[in-house]
């Protein structure tokens, strides 16, 4: 396995993915359908575990770190190197914190939501390849599967807002779904650009789409990553994103200050870890759907057993961004949201989509 | 100690605070208001006329109208043995020094008083205040509710009859109880909504009653004092040498030395304190690092509540404002409560050594233009910010009158009035600065006017080190020698405002011949620069109601006091 940008991690046709493999380690796949399902969960177990380990570097830690360094400030330095054992001390901290139940709470849906929350994000990520052969399923439809999962958690923020019994949430849930819808439409239109530069919506197509090589100077391949060959898509993506993710500029739903904390002000303890472990891992999912579909998936210098690594690193890297973002960019207000997604990005989109086409026409 | 500092007094200039030579043509005020005198009454700082309650009204409108009084500073109710009093403090925005005080005398039996609030809306709160602490009604006040004090409290505090070891025995359910299940009206499709006291955006302990029509705002109500500690009383129960001035701290907490100068300044005017010129400069110099600590926090705070997070912003403004803190805590041992003034100038002077502590200013100084376009570049130059923040909370300067504002809130709307420029004190008439405007009238214009501000009082300090540094050695008086037991002549009042971070602080005083003030009354630029808020917000966005809050710079301790 020669590395290097021209060889593609996860070529079409010998696609092994993740359950296989574990299948074939642990001679589970001898034991037929049982063993086969097994074999899935304990892969869905990995891939899970990996993107909640992120997310727990990333909340109490990495998140800290980092707007410390956007704000003159130090952060946690009192645990561990660079105070990296915080995250242990957070987990015990938030976990043993009281669980307060508002009184009128609409008890089931009260109780759903930060689940639905938290798992609709960790759904998105079993139809994304990661590299190195961590990729637990690979249908025909996966770019569709993930926008739709992701939408899910529109819902839970809703059911969040509304059974919390309080007006500050309400407000917050109310603000998610008009944002949602207003910035959903744009994203999955921009999406739908990549995919007719692709031609499928298979995930792990679209990746080895994006292998070959755009122009090569000096013996320097430029890959061809949708992210160098449509940049304004690619920006319009990243927009709808952060929107998306409800990050700013466009944090509205939570919007503290304003607010308070929106549809999340009446959750404590494990709901309020379990509903920000989604927000995150929300993060992550639109890091890693730009990731893939913008910039080569898990491509990277290097042999193609550091996929994952590089994966990692764009996820990463759109991280950094929203943290960035955070720091330094002031909220819209509400009306100004819905007038930039309807009026603004929808718009472009479409734009956008009839320049893809027309491109896509000349090249062939 | 600071008495053992004291020396002859050199360099003294008597009139020096007392620069009334433009004052306001009495004989024409007379002929004026001739139909309506009852007698002369005397006030340090300003013609005095008794009138009739029931022409209150009558009398401010032909006062704003044909004289052009159309700021109504200050109303003082208090009660003597006798009588009660409504004071009015009326002056101009466009000439300081042009003061009238009407006087209200009402029967002891029955305090009842014209209202002022058709003529001036800011006699609004300063009405229901009065009513609230001294008992004093106002006919015809469109809101004659409590304002500082829960609406079930008993009795007036700041009457003379009252009995402070009585407790407070008050069922819950005659309190109005915020958290009511409905407070939704058969066929309303509004919502009602308690935006504090517990809230991130509130800045301190502020209760904002919300009626929203979606995410519009369609009334909003500020409930106050849950702050309020009677600063009043407490400071006439302190002696005027002494225990007065620390209190002024604790008014405006974010940026407390200039309101140490309104004590200083209402006390001296009332005792014919003189201040050494030495003095007036250590003065000016830091009450100006004082005002870039108010600044500073404004506009980082602001920034917190259009940004919603602690960001870098927010943090660029801690860490200026650190650097001032050490500034001044090497000059007045203090980081909070300062307690720098005395009577007569300035608990001490710079500190040893001089040269390096002038030079830590001048370092500061010398990087505050860099910072200052940081503050450009991150925050009025961003577009969200500006999308945000131009043309929201919009507060026209004819409002901002009527509503008394002053200060930044005032000057963002293009009003040119700064009481340290237009009833000079201290050493600002030998100084070359610029009083700020901007015309925005939004919340823009305020936060640009609080960043040119800061640059302006850069200035301000330059020039007093500069005269700090050159100052002849043996001439180097503190403070003038003021008595230890400071007595003004019985009746004596006066009524003296000087210009602190939020806007104009007043402070009234009347003297019954003892060691401490038989009336003590605050005029807070906060508390009324709050009232206006309804005018700002209503009809907006609740978000832009967070952010005309925060460009309201109110702070909790000035407003409750």
């Amino acid at each position: 396995m020669v590395g290097g940008y021209a060889t593609a991690p996860l070529q079409n046709g010998d696609t092994i993915l993740l359950p296989e493999r574990i299948g074939e380690l642990t001679g589970l796949d001898g034991f037929g359908v049982g063993g086969e399902l097994l074999a899935t969960f304990l892969a869905a177990f990995v891939i899970g575990n990996l993107m909640l380990a992120m997310t727990g570097v990333a909340g109490p830690w990495a998140k800290r770190k980092i707007t410390a360094a956007f704000t003159d400030r130090i952060a946690v330095n009192r645990l561990g190197p660079g105070g990296i054992f915080i995250i242990l001390a957070d987990a015990v901290r938030l976990l043993s914190k009281e669980l307060v139940v508002p009184e009128n709470a609409d008890r089931p849906a009260y109780d759903l939501a930060p689940i639905v929350v938290a798992g609709s994000a960790l759904l998105g990520f079993a139809v994304i390849p990661m590299g190195s052969g961590v990729h637990l399923a690979d249908p025909e439809v996966g770019l569709a599967y993930v926008f739709a999962v992701s939408g899910i958690a529109s819902l839970g923020l809703v059911m969040a807002g509304y059974s919390s019994a309080n007006k500050y949430s309400l407000i917050g849930g109310l603000r998610a779904v008009a944002q949602n819808i207003a910035y959903e439409i744009p994203l999955v239109v921009t999406g739908m650009s990549v995919v007719i530069f692709a031609g499928t919506l298979q995930m792990s197509e679209i990746v080895a789409a994006q292998a070959e090589p755009l122009v090569s100077f000096a013996g320097l391949d430029i890959p061809r990553w949708y992210a160098l060959v449509n940049p304004f898509a690619f920006v319009l993506f990243l927009v709808a994103n952060f929107a998306e993710v409800g990050r700013n500029p466009f944090d509205t739903p939570e919007a503290p200050t304003e607010i308070v904390a929106g549809y999340q002000t009446e959750y404590s303890s494990v709901y309020f870890v379990l509903i920000y472990l989604g927000e995150f891992l929300h993060i992550f999912l639109g890091g890693g759907i730009i990731a893939t579909i913008f910039l080569g998936g898990p491509a990277g210098p290097g042999p193609a057993a550091l996929g994952i690594v590089w994966f990692i690193v764009k996820i990463w890297a759109i991280f950094l961004l929203t943290q960035w973002l955070r720091s330094a960019v002031p909220r819209v207000r509400i009306d100004q949201l819905i007038e930039i997604g309807w009026k603004g990005l929808l718009v472009l989109s479409f734009a956008n989509l009839i320049l893809t086409a027309v491109i896509v026409g000349v090249l062939a | 100690m600071s008495e053992q500092r004291q020396r002859e007094p050199k360099g003294i200039d008597p009139e020096y605070d007392h620069l009334r030579e433009d004052g306001v043509d009495e004989e024409r005020l007379e002929s004026l208001l001739s139909e309506y005198t009852l007698r002369r009454d005397e006030h340090e700082n300003a013609p005095g006329f008794v009138i009739r309650p029931d022409d209150v009204q009558e009398v401010l409108a032909l006062l704003r109208d044909e004289a052009g009084f159309d700021h109504l500073s200050c109303l003082t109710p208090q009660e003597y043995e006798d009588r009660y009093e409504s004071i009015l403090h009326l002056t101009k925005y466009a000439n300081r020094t042009h003061e009238v005080t009407l006087v209200v005398q009402l029967p002891k039996h029955e305090p009842v008083c014209q209202t002022a609030e058709p003529v001036f809306r800011t006699a609004d709160w300063h009405e229901r205040e009065a009513f609230d602490l001294v008992g004093i009604e106002y006919e015809g006040h469109p809101d004659p509710r409590r304002i500082l004090l829960p609406e079930s409290w008993q009795g007036h505090p700041l009457t003379l009859d009252y009995d402070q070891e009585k407790p407070q025995v008050v069922s819950y359910t005659e309190h109005a109880n915020p958290i009511q299940p409905d407070h939704r009206e058969a066929e309303s499709d509004t919502m009602f909504l308690n935006i504090g006291p517990h809230h991130p955006a509130t800045h301190g302990v502020l209760h904002l009653e919300t009626v929203l029509d979606g995410e519009t705002v369609v009334d909003v109500d500020p409930d106050i004092g849950y702050l309020h500690r009677c600063e009043e009383q407490m400071c006439q129960n302190g002696t005027y040498r002494h225990q007065i001035i620390p209190y002024a701290d604790r008014w405006d907490y974010t940026a407390n030395l200039p309101n140490e100068w309104a004590v200083a300044r209402a006390i001296e005017d009332l005792a014919d304190i003189e201040v050494p010129e030495y003095a007036q400069i250590l003065r000016t110099m830091s009450v100006e690092f004082g005002r870039m600590l108010g600044h500073f926090l404004a506009v980082s705070t602001f920034a917190l509540d259009v940004y919603g997070d602690f960001t870098a912003i927010f943090q660029y403004g801690m860490r200026d404002r650190e650097v001032v803190q050490d500034i001044l805590e090497d000059l007045t041992g203090q980081r909070m409560m300062f307690y720098f003034f005395r009577l007569g100038g300035v608990a001490w002077d710079l500190p040893e050594p001089r040269e390096e502590w002038i030079e830590k200013c001048r370092d500061f100084l010398d990087e505050l233009p860099s910072k200052v376009d940081e503050y450009h570049d991150l925050l009025t130059g961003n577009e969200i910010f500006q999308l945000r923040t131009i043309n929201t909370g919009v507060l026209e300067p004819e409002v901002a009158k009527d509503y008394g504002c002053t200060g930044p809130v005032a000057r963002g709307s293009g009003i040119d009035y700064d009481v340290r420029r237009d009833d000079p004190y201290g050493y600002y008439d030998e100084l070359e600065w610029d009083v700020v405007t901007e015309d925005g009238c939004d919340n823009h214009a305020r936060v640009l006017v609080r960043l040119r501000e800061v640059e302006e009082s850069a200035k301000i300090i330059e020039q007093c080190l500069d005269l700090l540094e050159d100052w002849p050695e043996d001439e180097r008086t503190v403070q003038s020698n003021v008595p230890r037991t400071l007595k003004p002549d019985a009746g004596t009042e006066t009524y003296r405002t000087v210009e602190i971070a939020k806007g104009e602080l007043g402070v009234y005083v009347r003297s019954d011949g003892s060691n401490s003030p038989a009336r003590f009354k605050i005029r807070s630029p906060c508390f009324h620069n709050l009232s206006a808020l309804p005018e700002m917000a209503n009809g907006e966005y609740v978000a832009d109601l967070i952010a005309s809050l925060g460009s309201l710079d109110i702070v909790l301790g000035s407003v409750d006091r």
